[in-house]
C-alpha cells in the first residue's frame, strides 16, 4: 500500500513544482502555483466571469423591477420591449463608465454573506503560505543525496494536507484575491494599526474603511499604475477630508492618523503596486543602473562637491549617507522610504558643514547628493521614486521637508541621466574618452578617495558569481529531479514486471486450484434435496 | 469642506521657491529672514536649503516652506522639478549685475509658460546697499515686473531691508489666490483630483494660536 501512496505523492508534487495548468513552465507560490502566463489568464477569466455574473444579476433585477412596474401599470402596451431597451440603455451606460461600478453596487451584500468564509480562507491561505515557505526552504537545502529524502518528506507532507482536487479547488477560489498575501510583516503592521486606532474615537470606522479599500484594490490589479495611484490618492484625500470635517481632529492629529493609514495600506499593497508589470519602471531601473556604472570615473572635483573626505567625520557622514540611500529600497511604506532619503540628506549636510563650516545651500547640497547617488548606485532607484510619487500621502511630498529632499533626489537622477561634458566642465573629447573606458591622459590621476570607489562593481561581480552558482545548482537540481523521476518510473516498472498483472486475472479462479493434494480430499458436498 | 465661517481656524501651507543666478543673494535672503543672520559663521542651522517659517496673518495661520534651488547654470534644466506645485516664486537678481536681471526675465517666461497664473511671482532686486554700483534701473525693473503680473521689491540681505515686507506681502497674495481657487472649486463638494494640487487648506482647532515670527528651521 505504501507503494501506492508514494506514486500518488509524485503526482501531487509535480503539480506543485510546475505550473498547475500543466503548461510545462514552473509555477510560483505568489500566483497560486501557476506560471505568470497562466496566472494572468486565470485571473482574467475569473474577472470576466465575475463581470458576467454581475451583469446577469443586474439584468435579472431589472427584469423583475420592470415586471413589477408593468403589472402595476397594466395598460402599458409593450412592457417587455421597454424593459429590454431600458436594460440596453443601462448596459451601455455601465460600459461607458467603469464596470467596477456594477461590482461596487453589489459587493456589500455578497461580502457580508461570505465574511466567515473569507476569514476561513485567510486562515487557510496563511497555512499554505507557511507550508510553501518550508517547501522553498527544503528545495534550497536539498543538495545531492539529501534531495530525495527531503522531497519525499515534502510530498507526504503536502499529501497529508489535502487531496489534489481540494488543493486546486482552493486555488481557484483564491485566484482573484492578491490582497491576502499575508506575511509576518503585514500581520505585524495590521496589529500595530489596530492598536494605534484603539485610542481613537473614530478608530473603528478608520479601520473598516482602510480594510475595505485594500479589499477593493484587489479587484483592480489590471489597472495601470497611474489609475492605481489615483485610487490610492483619492482614498487619502477622502479619508483626511472626513477626519478633518467629520471628526474635528486637529491637523497634526490627522497627519498622524494618515501616516498610520498609509503604513497599513501600502504594506498590504506593496507587492502588487511596486514596479508593476504595466509600467517600464524596471527597464528604467536598469538603464539608470548602467548609466551610473558607466559614470564611475566622475570625481568629487568635477561635480564641485564641497566635501573633503580627508576629514574623518565628513568621510563617515558620506558612508552613512550612502547606506541610507541604499536602504531605501528595503522599505515598503512610502513614508519610510522618504525617511531614508531625509536621513541621507542630513548626513550630507553634516559632511558639508564639517568641511565648509557654514550651513549648506542648495548649491552645496545638490552636487553632493548627486555624488552620493553615483557612489551608492541605489537598487531600483526609478521604481522607488515612482512608487513614492504615486503612493505617498501628498501632504508630505508637497511642501514638507521630506518633500524637499525627495525633489532633490529626483533632480539628482535627472541630472545623472542628462549629464554631459558641459555639466562636469570637461571638454567633449575628455568626456567621450572617459565614457569609453580609457582614462584621459591629461586628467590628473585620481586618488582612490576622490574617485567613485569601485565597490559597487565589486559587489556586482560578487553577485554575478553567486547568481552563476545558483543557476548551476538549479541546473543540477533539475537534472537530479529528472534522474530521480526516471529512477522511480523504472522502479515502478520493475515491480510491475516482477509481479505481473496476471495474478489479478487468476483471482477469479478457485483459491485451491494449484493444490495438488486436492485429489485426496473427499468429493465436494452435493446439495441434497429433502422431500418436503 | 465646511463653509466660510470656519476660515479663521485654517492653516495655509505654501511652498515658495527661490530662483536666480548664482551669487545674487538667495541664500542670504532666507537666512536673514528665518535666522536674522548675514554672513555669520555661527549660524546654528545645519542647512539653508529648506527652511520653514510660521506666520500669523490677520488671524490666519500660514506655514511657509522656502525651497532654495541650485542656481548654477548646469542645474538650470532641473528648474521644473523644483518649482512643480509651488504657490509662489521669488526671483532674485543683483542690482549691480545686469546679467542676473536678464536671467530673471528668462525665469518669468518659463514659469508663466509652465504654471500659468496660479503662481505668485515676486521679482527682487537685492543688494540695494550697493546703490552706487547699480546697473539695473529701478524704473525698468518695476515696469517689467508690472508688465508680467509680478510684484517688484527692493531688498538688502546685508542691511536687512525690505525682506519682512517681501515675505509678508507674498503670503497675503498667496492666500488671496488660494481663496479664489477655493471659491471657484465650488462650494461644498471638494473634488479630490483638483484639491490635491495647489494649496492645502486644513481646518484647525480654534484655540492654539501660533505666535507670528516664530521660526522653525529644519536642522
Ligand atoms: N552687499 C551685499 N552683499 C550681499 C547681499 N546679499 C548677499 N550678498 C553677498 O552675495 C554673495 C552671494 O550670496 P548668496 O546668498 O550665497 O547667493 P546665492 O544666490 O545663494 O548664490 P548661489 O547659492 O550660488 O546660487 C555673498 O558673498 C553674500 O555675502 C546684500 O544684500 N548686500
Ligand atoms: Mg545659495
Amino acid at each position: 500500500m505504501s507503494q501506492r501512496s508514494e506514486r500518488r505523492g509524485i503526482h501531487v508534487d509535480q503539480s506543485e513544482l510546475l505550473c498547475k495548468k500543466g503548461c510545462g513552465y514552473y509555477g510560483n507560490a505568489a500566483w497560486q502555483g501557476l506560471c505568470s502566463k497562466c496566472w494572468r489568464e486565470e485571473y482574467q477569466r475569473a474577472r470576466q466571469k465575475q463581470i458576467q455574473e454581475d451583469w446577469e444579476l443586474a439584468e435579472k433585477l431589472q427584469r423583475e423591477e420592470d415586471a413589477a412596474y408593468a403589472s402595476s401599470h397594466g395598460s402599458q402596451s409593450q412592457p417587455s420591449l421597454t424593459a429590454f431597451s431600458k436594460f440596453e440603455e443601462k448596459k451601455t451606460n455601465e460600459k461607458t463608465r467603469k464596470v467596477t461600478t456594477v461590482k461596487k453596487f453589489f459587493s456589500p451584500s455578497s461580502r457580508s454573506t461570505t465574511k466567515k468564509e473569507k476569514e476561513r480562507d485567510e486562515e487557510r491561505e496563511k497555512e499554505r503560505e507557511r507550508e510553501r515557505g518550508e517547501k522553498v526552504q527544503g528545495r534550497r537545502e536539498s543538495h545531492g543525496e539529501t534531495l530525495l529524502r527531503d522531497l519525499k518528506g515534502i510530498f507526504t507532507h503536502s499529501w497529508e494536507i489535502g487531496s489534489p482536487t481540494e488543493e486546486s479547488h482552493e486555488a481557484k477560489s483564491h485566484s482573484p484575491s492578491f490582497v491576502h498575501q499575508s506575511s509576518v510583516e503585514t500581520d505585524q503592521v495590521s496589529r500595530e494599526f489596530v492598536d494605534f486606532l484603539k485610542s481613537l474615537k473614530p478608530g473603528r470606522e478608520i479601520h473598516k474603511q482602510s480594510r475595505a479599500f485594500v479589499e477593493s484594490m484587489g479587484n483592480k490589479k489590471d489597472l495601470g499604475a497611474d489609475e492605481l495611484s489615483e485610487c490610492v490618492q483619492d482614498f487619502y484625500q477622502n479619508m483626511s477630508d472626513r477626519l478633518l470635517t467629520h471628526f474635528k481632529g486637529s491637523s497634526e492629529k490627522v497627519e498622524r492618523v494618515m501616516d498610520q493609514v498609509e503604513k497599513y495600506i501600502m504594506t498590504r499593497l506593496y507587492k502588487s503596486v511596486f514596479c508593476p508589470e504595466t509600467t517600464d519602471d524596471e527597464k528604467k531601473d536598469l538603464t539608470t543602473q548602467h548609466r551610473i556604472r558607466a559614470l564611475h570615473w566622475v570625481t568629487i572635483q568635477m561635480l564641485c562637491v564641497p566635501v573633503d573626505e580627508e576629514i574623518p567625520e565628513a568621510a563617515d557622514s558620506v558612508v552613512k549617507a550612502i547606506t541610507d540611500i541604499i536602504e531605501m529600497d528595503s522599505k515598503r511604506v512610502p513614508r519610510d522610504k522618504l525617511a531614508c532619503i531625509t536621513s541621507c540628506s542630513k548626513h550630507i549636510f553634516n559632511a558639508i558643514k564639517v568641511t565648509k563650516k557654514e550651513p549648506a545651500s542648495a548649491d552645496d547640497f545638490l552636487p553632493t547628493l548627486i555624488y552620493i547617488v553615483l557612489k551608492a548606485n541605489p537598487p531600483r532607484l526609478q521604481s522607488n521614486i515612482q512608487y513614492i510619487t504615486r503612493f505617498c500621502n501628498p501632504s508630505r511630498l508637497m511642501s514638507g521637508e521630506d518633500g524637499y529632499y525627495f525633489t532633490n533626489l529626483c533632480c539628482a537622477v535627472a541630472f545623472i541621466e542628462k549629464l554631459d561634458a558641459h555639466s562636469l566642465n570637461l571638454s567633449v573629447e575628455d568626456f567621450e574618452r572617459h565614457m569609453c573606458g580609457g582614462g584621459g591622459g591629461d586628467v590628473s590621476p585620481r586618488r582612490r578617495s576622490e574617485s567613485l570607489s569601485p565597490w559597487p562593481l565589486e559587489l556586482l561581480s560578487a553577485l554575478q558569481e553567486r547568481q552563476q552558482q545558483v543557476l548551476e545548482e538549479a541546473r543540477d537540481l533539475q537534472a537530479e529531479l529528472q534522474r530521480w523521476q526516471e529512477g522511480v518510473a523504472r522502479e515502478v516498472q520493475d515491480i510491475l514486471d516482477k509481479y505481473p498483472l496476471e495474478i489479478k486475472r487468476h483471482a477469479a479462479h478457485a483459491i485451491d486450484s494449484e493444490n495438488d493434494e486436492n485429489d485426496r480430499l473427499p468429493p465436494p458436498l452435493q446439495p441434497q434435496v429433502f422431500a418436503g | 469642506m465646511a463653509a466660510g465661517g470656519s476660515t479663521a481656524h485654517r492653516t495655509y501651507s505654501f511652498k515658495v521657491v527661490l530662483l536666480g543666478e548664482g551669487c545674487v543673494g538667495k541664500t542670504s535672503l532666507v537666512l536673514r529672514y528665518c535666522e536674522n543672520k548675514f554672513n555669520d559663521k555661527h549660524i546654528t542651522t545645519l542647512q539653508a536649503s529648506f527652511l520653514t517659517k510660521k506666520l500669523n496673518i490677520t488671524g490666519k495661520r500660514v506655514n511657509l516652506a522656502i525651497w532654495d534651488t541650485a542656481g548654477q547654470e548646469r542645474f538650470h534644466a532641473l528648474g521644473p522639478i523644483y518649482y512643480r506645485d509651488s504657490n509662489g516664486a521669488i526671483l532674485v537678481y543683483d542690482i549691480t549685475d545686469e546679467d542676473s536681471f536678464q536671467k530673471v526675465k528668462n525665469w518669468v517666461k518659463e514659469l508663466r509658460k509652465m504654471l500659468g497664473n496660479e503662481i505668485c511671482l515676486c521679482i527682487v532686486g537685492n543688494k540695494i546697499d550697493l546703490e552706487k554700483e547699480r546697473h539695473v534701473s529701478v524704473e525698468e525693473a518695476e515696469a517689467y515686473a508690472e508688465s508680467v503680473g509680478a510684484k517688484h521689491y527692493h531688498t538688502s540681505a546685508k542691511l536687512n531691508k525690505g525682506i519682512e515686507e517681501l515675505f509678508l506681502d507674498l503670503c497675503k497674495r498667496m492666500m488671496e489666490t488660494a481663496q479664489v481657487e477655493e471659491r471657484s472649486k465650488g462650494n461644498g463638494t471638494s473634488h479630490a483630483s483638483t484639491g490635491r494640487r495647489g494649496v492645502q487648506i486644513i481646518d484647525d482647532e480654534p484655540q492654539a494660536a501660533a505666535a507670528a515670527g516664530g521660526c522653525c528651521s529644519s536642522g
